[in-house]
C-alpha cells in the first residue's frame, strides 16, 4: 500500500511541476488522437451514411468489413499497418514506419469502423421515410442526408466518443508501428500509453502512475466534454448529465 | 378545367412484380381528388411516383409546366418537385422546435430569415398553434404534430399538395379536426390535392372526385355520387361496402332491358349484357320501398314478397333485413316504419324500379 501511495504523491509532483518529458508525451497523444478521430469522422460519418441510406453492388461486404473492423483488436491493426508500412511492404516507399504518421494512420484504421459503424446503426434506425419526407419538402439530396444525420446527432457524438475512447486507450498498435521511440532523448513516437508500459517495465512506478492519471484525466474530461454537448448543459440539468454519462459509458462498454 | 398532371401508361414494378398499373388518370387544376382503395393496392406507390421520389417502371406522367417525367433535367426535376409537397401517414417532424419545422421547407428554398419567420408565424397562427413555436416538435400528441406537418406544407403554397393517408394514425377528434383544416385551406388557398386513403368515408366528405386503385389497376374515376351509384365492376362495388350485391344470370335481354336470376327470383333491370351472362346486381338499400301490401300498383316493375328478418336501428333510418328468396337489406326511415308496423316475421312487399338495379359483369373476384 505504502509504495502505491508513494507513486501517487510522486506522480502529482510530477505532473505540478510540469514535467518536460511527461508534458511532451500528453501533447503528441492529445495530437495524434485529434488528426486520428477527426480523419475517422470525416471518413466514418460518410461511409456509414452511405451503407446505411444507399444500395448498391458490394455493400454487404462493405457492411460486414464495418462490423467486423468495429472488433478489431489493436494489436492486429499495428500488425497489418506494420506490413504495409515496412521497408518491403507495398507502401514502405513511404518511409513512414516508426514515424508519427505511422501512428496516426494506425489509429485511423481502428477508429473509422468503430465510428462508421455506429453511424450506420444510427441512421438505420430512423423512419427511411423521414429522408423521403425531408426530400418531399424540397431538399436535395445531400440536404436531406444533412437532415437525417442531424436527427441522429446524439448517436453521432456517441459514435465519435467511441472513436476516440478506442484510439487514446489503445497500446499495440501505436507500439508496433511507432516504437515508442526516443530521438535525442526527446519523445518522438512515444504516447501516453505506449510510455505507461515501458515505466512499468523500467520499474518505475512514479511515472507510470503520473502518465495513468494523465490518460484518465485526460479521456474522462473529453467525454464529459462531448457528453455535454450531446446531453445539453451541464448547469441546468445536472443531474440527468451525470446520469446519461454513467448510461452511455456502460453502453460502450457493452458494445 | 384544365388538367394539372396528367398519368399516362404508368406501369410500376417491384421486385419484378406489378404493383401499379394506371392507364390514364388526370389530376384536374383545383381539385380534390381522392385515390381510394384497401391497403398494399398502390396507392403511395403512386403518389410518390407524382412527387418525383420513385421513378416508375414505365410510362409518362405530364406536369403542369408542360414538363414530362421522361427527359427532365436534373434541375427542371428540383425546381419542380419545390412546387409540390406530400403529407404522410405518421406526422414526421424533425427533432427541432415547431417553428423550425414549419420553417424546413422555406430554408431548404433559401427564404430569407425574416421572411421564414413571417410565413411560419403566419401559418402557426392560422392552425392555432401559436403557443407551441418554440416547443420541441417531439412532445406534440399525434393530432397536433399532423397539424404542425400541415403546416409546414402549406407554408411553401404548394400547386400540388400530396397526402398519404394523413387521417390515419389519428384519433377520432383528431380525424374530424385536421380534415377540416385541410380542406378549408386546400380551398382558400387553391391548392390542388391528391389524397390518398384505405378509407373511403374519410374522403367522401371533401373530395371532388374518386378514383378506385385496387391491386393497382384503377378502375374508376368518378364524382363520388357517380362511383357510389353505378360502380364499374363488381369488385369497387365491394370495396365500397356496397350492400345487397347480389349474383345472378341474364335469363333473357330486349331492349337495354332485361329479366334476371337471382336465386331463382325473376328480376326486371336496365341491361346491355347478352343472355346467359353471369353478372353482380346491385341495389341501393334506399331505392328499396316497402309496401304493406302488394295491391299498390304503379310503374315499378319488380314486387318481391318479403318476409322480415331483422331490423336494426341506425340513427334516423331503420335497416331492414328482408327475406326475399335471397336476403336484401332496404333502407327506411323510422317513421314510415312506424306508420306501417314493420316488425320481424311481417310480410310486406319490396319494390324495386328497373333502373335502380345497377348490373356489373361478374368478374369473379372480390370476397
Amino acid at each position: 500500500m505504502g509504495d502505491i501511495w508513494r507513486g501517487f504523491v510522486e506522480a502529482l509532483k510530477l505532473i505540478g511541476r510540469l514535467d518536460p518529458y511527461v508534458v511532451k508525451i500528453t501533447l503528441f497523444t492529445l495530437y495524434v488522437c485529434a488528426i486520428a478521430t477527426t480523419a475517422g469522422m470525416l471518413l466514418g460519418i460518410p461511409l456509414g451514411s452511405a451503407l446505411a441510406v444507399y444500395r448498391f453492388r458490394g455493400r454487404k461486404l462493405l457492411v460486414t468489413l464495418v462490423n467486423a473492423g468495429m472488433g478489431l483488436p489493436p494489436v492486429v491493426v499495428g500488425l497489418f499497418v506494420y506490413m504495409f508500412l515496412k521497408r518491403r511492404g507495398p507502401l514502405g516507399f513511404l518511409n513512414w514506419l516508426y514515424t508519427p504518421k505511422a501512428i496516426v494512420l494506425a489509429e485511423i484504421v481502428l477508429a473509422m469502423p468503430l465510428i462508421a459503424g455506429i453511424t450506420m446503426a444510427a441512421l438505420q434506425n430512423v423512419d427511411p421515410k423521414l429522408r423521403m419526407q425531408a426530400r418531399s419538402l424540397g431538399a436535395g439530396e445531400a440536404g436531406s442526408l444533412l437532415t437525417l444525420l442531424r436527427e441522429t446527432r446524439l448517436s453521432l457524438l456517441a459514435a465519435v466518443i467511441a472513436g476516440f475512447g478506442g484510439i487514446i486507450s489503445e497500446v499495440g498498435a501505436a507500439m508496433m508501428v511507432g516504437g515508442n521511440l526516443l530521438v535525442g532523448g526527446e519523445p518522438y513516437t512515444r504516447t501516453l500509453t505506449t510510455a505507461t508500459v515501458l515505466e512499468v517495465s523500467k520499474g518505475n512506478s512514479e511515472r507510470a502512475i503520473a502518465l495513468g492519471i494523465i490518460l484518465l484525466g485526460i479521456t474522462v474530461l473529453l467525454v464529459w466534454v462531448m457528453t455535454l454537448m450531446q446531453q445539453g448543459t451541464l448547469l441546468s440539468h445536472p443531474a440527468r448529465v451525470a446520469r446519461n454519462l454513467f448510461s452511455r459509458r456502460d453502453k460502450e462498454a457493452a458494445a | 378545367m384544365s388538367a394539372l398532371v396528367t398519368v399516362e401508361g404508368l406501369q410500376h414494378l417491384y421486385e419484378g412484380r406489378k404493383v401499379l398499373d394506371v392507364e390514364r388518370l388526370e389530376v384536374v387544376e383545383g381539385e380534390i381528388l381522392a385515390v381510394v382503395g384497401p391497403n398494399g393496392s398502390g396507392k403511395s406507390t403512386l403518389l410518390r411516383i407524382l412527387n418525383l421520389l420513385e421513378r416508375p417502371t414505365r410510362g409518362e406522367v405530364r406536369f403542369w409546366n408542360g414538363l414530362s417525367l421522361s427527359g427532365m433535367a436534373r434541375a427542371e426535376r428540383r425546381e419542380l418537385g419545390r412546387q409540390m409537397a406530400m403529407i404522410f401517414q405518421e406526422p414526421l417532424l424533425f427533432k427541432r422546435s415547431v417553428r423550425a419545422n414549419v420553417e424546413y421547407g422555406l430554408k431548404a428554398r433559401r427564404v430569407d430569415r425574416e421572411e421564414r419567420r413571417r410565413l411560419a408565424g403566419e401559418m402557426l397562427a392560422r392552425l392555432n398553434l401559436s403557443d407551441f413555436a418554440e416547443r420541441d416538435a417531439m412532445t406534440l400528441s399525434g393530432g397536433e404534430a399532423q397539424k404542425v406537418t400541415l403546416g409546414r406544407a402549406m407554408v411553401l403554397r404548394p400547386r400540388l399538395l400530396l397526402l398519404d393517408e394523413p387521417l390515419a394514425s389519428l384519433d377520432a377528434p383528431s380525424r374530424k379536426d385536421l380534415r377540416a383544416y385541410i380542406s378549408g385551406m386546400v380551398r382558400e388557398m387553391g391548392v390542388t390535392a391528391v389524397y390518398v386513403s384505405h378509407d373511403y368515408h374519410e374522403v367522401l366528405e371533401i373530395a371532388d372526385r374518386l378514383a378506385v386503385l385496387i391491386d393497382g389497376t384503377l378502375l374508376q374515376t368518378g364524382r363520388p355520387g357517380e362511383v357510389f351509384g353505378r360502380p364499374a365492376s363488381d369488385v369497387v362495388a365491394e370495396f365500397l361496402g356496397a350492400e345487397n350485391l347480389l349474383e345472378g344470370t341474364v335469363r333473357e335481354c330486349r331492349g337495354g332491358m332485361a329479366v334476371l336470376d337471382v336465386a331463382g327470383v325473376e328480376l326486371e333491370a336496365l341491361c346491355e349484357l347478352p343472355q346467359g351472362s353471369r353478372v353482380k346486381a346491385l341495389i341501393h338499400p334506399e331505392e328499396i320501398a316497402l309496401l304493406a301490401d302488394a295491391l299498390d300498383t304503379g310503374s315499378v316493375r319488380n314486387r318481391l314478397r318479403s318476409r322480415v328478418a331483422g331490423m336494426r336501428v341506425l340513427g334516423g333510418l331503420v335497416k331492414v333485413e328482408l327475406d326475399c328468396g335471397f336476403p336484401l337489406v332496404a333502407h327506411i326511415t323510422r317513421a314510415s316504419r312506424e306508420e306501417m308496423g314493420i316488425e320481424p316475421g311481417a310480410e310486406v312487399t319490396a319494390a324495386i324500379k328497373a333502373t335502380a338495379i345497377h348490373v356489373m359483369p361478374f368478374t369473379g373476384r372480390g370476397p
